[in-house]
């Protein structure tokens, strides 16, 4: 069978699973988006606060810290999985914690990806906003909540962009969660870990046919995300 | 006016009736079976064996059979960090040396299949109809001269090892431009050596399960076989609890019980793809196929069998 065969019968084979509803899929499915979005959300809960602090604070080192988070935007999940295998392994010194192959594992290790992307990119639409908005902010001696909820009501396109950047990248990564999941069926078997096992066994079909629903959920995701931001920006346009 | 107090009563009882029935629905947690990890090779998963017999398993047992999907090497090394409950492994040496360092506490073969070397149709090496030895040598020879390619596993997998114990039987150093390490399964390895157009082992299992999903796209056939250095014994290894508290010793014990009783012999027995045997069992008569008597094991686990009627 030829490569765009195979491409056509996995587009056909993601119809008839997505309209059969299978429950192996189902479950799948609904994995990776609870452990993806739950990790992206843990994400933002710190990686925002951070990322305004740095942001806003002047400090000797920022812009080495400042490198440091952007650098580690670029972690290859494959070593955040490791790292965090050998953390949670039973004799590692999390072990007691007995969360190795679960999806709260999962969830760690995506966080960790997760984190960095959003407290890079708040930093930087932070540090972009107009200096005369600062200005008169200082100027108002307003209170310090008061200021931050102003600027990042002001930065809210950029941090929506961080969110949406920091869910593809976990919906989309397989290293960390294959390491500390272990893929066990019906239990912590995400989309790219399955994606990867199919296509091991050679059933390729079903591989791009689980692709196609990841890429769905990805595509459904994103439009979500991108109409708060486009009414974020007629707002503040208008 | 009393009568609309009594509507109200009821509308009220049948809300709480509701909510304290939602309560529950959400929270109720049906008594989930125990879940057994299994470290085993790539093989086993790739062949389809183990999505075969865990509905048998589960049943049986109330059990939730799963598995991590590894080379031998990193399935010994993360079952001696207790991070599974049972190993089905194949390489031998390597699981005596896990028993004997205290790890594990009892080995048994339990299946067999054999390994095969493939090779491209028109076998640019000449290696066809010779002995497991001399074709390795045949291959390296043409690879040496820019005719053949050696894909090996370069995983530290059992295949691998079985693959460097021929290497040094033929006393050839495998490196070179012809020798490619991939680095991979069972699967993509064979995989990348179809691309090649080059030579590999495999279990054949692993091999006929490709065969039947990938059809005509693979291209290999089989050029050497039923050579006795190429048998491929698979073994469960019980761990040692005392040194792995997390484990599930009991779960794991019920696994390797049904894999030597009877009925899991007779599964193993009875699994083809495409009409082809991929495993053939042979517990409690591993010197049928040229291996060690494990007559001591065999005795205490008989016994273990039957005072559990499991025979």
């Amino acid at each position: 069978m030829g490569g765009f065969e195979i491409i056509v019968e996995g587009f056909t084979r993601a119809l008839q699973i997505l309209f059969s509803g299978d429950q192996e899929i189902l479950g799948i499915t609904l994995l990776s988006l609870r452990v993806s979005l739950t990790a992206t959300l843990l994400g933002a809960a710190f990686g925002i606060p951070l990322g305004f602090w740095v942001a806003r604070k002047d400090f000797h080192g920022k812009s080495v810290v400042t490198a440091v988070i952007n650098t580690l935007m670029g972690l290859p999940p494959v070593v955040v999985g490791l790292v965090v295998y050998l953390f949670l392994s039973s004799s590692g010194p999390l072990g007691f914690l007995r969360l190795l192959y679960t999806p709260e594992a999962m969830i760690i290790a995506q966080m960790i990806l997760t984190f960095p992307i959003i407290c890079g990119i708040t930093i930087s639409s932070i540090l972009s906003l107009s200096p005369k908005l600062k200005d008169t902010l200082a100027s108002l001696s307003a209170p310090h909540l008061w200021e931050a909820r102003v600027l990042l009501n002001e930065s809210k396109l950029g941090l929506i962009t961080a969110i949406i950047a920091a869910f593809g990248a976990a919906i989309s990564e397989v290293g960390a969660i294959m390491m500390v999941g272990g893929n066990l069926l019906g239990y912590t078997r995400a989309l790219t870990t399955a994606i990867m096992l199919y296509t091991n066994m050679g059933e390729f079909a079903t591989a791009i046919a689980l692709g196609i629903i990841l890429l769905l959920i990805a595509f459904s995701v994103n439009l979500f995300l991108t109409y708060l931001q486009m009414r974020s920006r007629v707002r503040r346009t208008t | 006016m009393s009568s609309l107090k009594n509507n109200k009563i009821f509308v009220i009882i049948v809300i709480a009736v509701v909510v304290v029935a939602a309560v529950l629905a959400i929270y109720y947690q049906p008594l989930a079976p125990q879940r057994l990890i299994i470290a085993t090779t790539t093989s086993t998963v790739d062949t389809g064996l183990l999505d075969y017999l865990r509905p048998c398993f589960d049943i049986k047992f109330n059990a939730n059979m799963t598995w991590l999907y590894l080379g031998t090497g990193q399935a010994l090394e993360v079952a001696s960090r207790g991070d599974a409950d049972v190993l089905l492994v194949h390489d031998r040496v390597r699981e005596d040396a896990f028993v004997s360092s205290g790890n594990g506490t009892l080995r048994t073969t339990v299946m067999y299949n054999d390994f095969v070397i493939i090779g491209p149709p028109s076998d640019t090496a000449n290696a066809r109809g010779t002995n497991a030895t001399e074709a390795m040598i045949r291959i390296a020879q043409a690879g040496a001269s820019g005719s053949a390619t050696f894909v090996s596993r370069g995983d530290g997998s059992g295949t691998n090892a079985l693959e460097e114990r021929l290497w040094e039987r033929t006393g050839v150093t495998a490196n070179g431009t012809w020798y490619v390490s991939a680095g991979s399964g069972m699967a993509p390895t064979i995989r990348v050596a179809n691309e090649k157009g080059g030579y590999a082992i495999s279990d054949r299992g692993s091999f006929y399960k490709l065969i039947s999903t990938m059809n005509a796209s693979l291209s290999l056939v089989i050029i050497c076989e039923n050579d006795s250095s190429l048998l491929n014994p698979y073994g469960i290894i019980l761990l040692n609890s005392t040194k792995y508290p997390n484990i599930k010793p009991d779960l794991a014990t019920d696994f390797l019980l049904f894999m030597v009783s009877t009925q899991g012999q007779s599964l193993i027995d009875n699994y083809t793809v495409n009409g082809k045997q991929l495993f053939f069992p042979v517990y409690g008569h591993p010197e049928t196929i040229g291996l060690p008597s494990e007559n001591a094991t065999v005795t205490y686990l008989n016994s273990l069998l039957k005072s559990r009627g499991l025979e």
